[in-house]
């Protein structure tokens, strides 16, 4: 009696695995065209050279040597640290502080919380493009002209290689995606997610781009260049090289894997003790 | 870690009696001083460039006054008309539109795949998904346009569409709302003889609304802002959105300051109607649904 029931249902099962898995697939070739594919397709490319969008020729590591031959790869390096430096001083206890604060205001905290939102629903590029007018070494520049009132003389900040950073740090922290940094501001059990926030917030940085790239093209004399705006110059700046590029990429990947690696062992040393 | 607390608002560590003592009343008038400042901050850019869009060529480069001379509205209307922003515009909500039946359509399908039918051998993918959170997609971008360009995609809205269907945050969030449903529910739509197709569009689509709401909204803004993708796919084709518009206005050799100022304008109009709109929505849900984003 037993037998034949069982029998029974595994073709049933099986055409219901068969069905939820044909129900994931459009949504699993979605993130294999758009995510993995390329992750995996990148290594590959690196270890090419490129014409276009064709590959040419397997050269091994020789994109990875030329690329870590060149100062700007160094400079590039260094920067993106420095990014990550400042927006970890700035950018992690400032918001935090901030939410506590705004914690405290018990009757206008909603205000307080939507006016501390604001700047994360502009279009970033939008935010980028203000900053930079405010930044600007013209007469218009605004900061200028708010420091002039207290008596500090005008200066091109954007092509000062000291402060170019803190300040893209800065603008990068208004002008976030709307994921990305309110939730410092919002959330209140801020303590329990800091080390998460810290390390989303380190990956995000660690792969600044757009702010370089709208506020000073990566100058004065690469003192705002990332590793990523490095990868899109390569791309994208004119000399079109996918393989040196990609190599760019992989570079950033197996960095960001580090710091992920790093993360996971610290967590879970935390779980356990918990 | 996240669901630990879910405590009713707090009110801080400062109590309604310990209001009585001076000092705690100082401190709070400190507190409401710096949280004013960061209104401040945070609202003035939008403030002067409102302003700043009222001032000619002219003005904007050589008046330090951040008040305008006249609020002259034919400068905006001369800008929106000789740039015909509203081309840009609608793209830019052709992109909206497609992105959110994309992003509602294909993450929820694959994250009722991961939380509720779990299939054999589903935990893979899960395991994917999760990796794909911690790896961005900006960092694969240039193989991802090159695929783009081989399978002849470009010039056109389709990979922007479809990019919004494969969005690791938004899987995981509708995860964790599927997961909430309760079991009993599905398996009596089950019993009833639906598919799970069926069970997915007539039974959970209906009790997610909350979560499709989110995940509309944030969506609608991405593919609002979003300028490096659709600037690679889009380009200066008759296609182009407000954002790339204003990119490629924004990395000119000579620019028109004015202008550019007025279009910044126009780019931010959509969100912050979206916003004033869903305000509530905004702030409150990214409470809960962001934070493991």
């Amino acid at each position: 009696m037993n037998k034949p029931v069982r029998r029974l249902r595994i073709p049933g099962k099986g055409k219901e695995t068969l069905m939820a898995w044909l129900i994931m697939l459009p949504g699993i070739i979605l993130f294999a065209f758009f995510l993995w594919g390329p992750l995996l397709e990148s290594m590959r490319m690196s270890l090419y050279s490129t014409r276009n969008v064709e590959l040419v020729e397997f050269v091994w590591f020789d994109n990875f040597i030329s690329v870590f031959n060149k100062a700007d790869f160094i400079q590039a390096l260094i920067n993106t640290f420095s990014y990550t430096f400042w927006s970890l001083l700035i950018g992690f206890f400032l918001p935090i502080f901030i939410a506590l604060l705004i914690g405290e205001t018990a009757r206008s905290k909603g205000f307080f919380r939507t006016a501390a939102y604001i700047p994360n629903i502009l279009p970033g590029l939008a935010v980028i493009i203000l900053w930079t007018a405010f930044f600007s070494a013209e007469k218009s520049g605004v900061v200028n002209i708010l420091l002039g009132k207290l008596g500090i003389a005008p200066m091109a900040y954007l092509s000062h290689s000291g402060y170019v950073i803190p300040i893209i740090i800065l603008v990068a922290l208004d002008g976030a995606g709307i994921f990305k940094r309110i939730r410092h501001i919002t959330f209140p059990a801020i303590f329990n997610l800091g080390s998460t926030l810290l390390i989303l917030q380190i990956i995000s940085i660690f792969q600044i781009m757009y702010e370089p790239m709208v506020l000073t093209r990566g100058g004065p004399d690469n003192a705002s260049l990332s590793l990523m705006l490095l990868m899109w110059r390569y791309a994208f700046g004119g000399s079109m090289d996918f393989g040196k590029a990609s190599a760019v990429a992989v570079i950033i990947t197996l960095i960001l894997l580090v710091f992920t690696a790093v993360y996971f062992v610290v967590n879970r040393r935390k779980t356990e003790w918990e | 870690m996240a669901k630990s607390k879910n405590t009713p608002p707090r009110t801080g560590v400062i109590r309604e009696y310990d209001m009585n003592t001076p000092g705690v009343k100082a401190g709070l008038a400190v507190i409401y001083a710096i949280c004013i400042v960061m209104v401040i901050v945070s609202c003035f850019p939008i403030l002067w460039v409102v302003l700043a869009g009222f001032k000619d060529l002219k003005e904007y480069m050589s008046s330090t006054a951040i008040l305008p001379r006249s609020f002259d509205f034919s400068r905006y209307i001369k800008t929106w008309t000789q740039l015909n922003i509203v081309k840009n515009y609608l793209n830019s909500l052709y992109v909206a539109a497609g992105s959110v039946v994309c992003a509602l359509l294909f993450n929820g399908l694959l994250a009722y795949g991961l939380s509720v039918l779990k299939p054999k051998g589903y935990k893979i993918i899960h395991k994917l998904v999760m990796f794909s959170l911690l790896m961005p997609a900006t960092i694969s971008i240039v193989p991802l346009f090159m695929n783009i360009q081989r399978l002849n995609l470009g010039g056109f809205f389709t990979p922007l569409w479809l990019q919004c269907g494969a969005s690791a945050v938004y899987v995981v969030l509708f995860m964790q709302f599927f997961e909430s449903i309760p079991r009993s529910i599905i398996e009596a739509s089950r019993i009833d003889g639906c598919s799970p197709l069926q069970t997915f569009f007539r039974i959970i689509l209906p009790l997610s609304k909350p979560i499709l709401v989110v995940i509309t909204i944030f969506t609608v803004n991405a593919a609002w802002s979003d300028f490096l993708l659709p600037y690679l796919v889009l380009g200066n084709g008759p296609w182009q959105t407000v954002m790339v518009r204003l990119f490629i206005f924004s990395t000119q050799q000579t620019i028109n300051y004015d202008d550019l100022m007025r279009s910044v304008v126009f780019s931010m109009i959509p969100p912050i109607i979206l916003f004033i709109v869903f305000q509530r929505k905004i702030t409150q849900n990214i409470v809960t649904a962001g934070i493991k984003g």
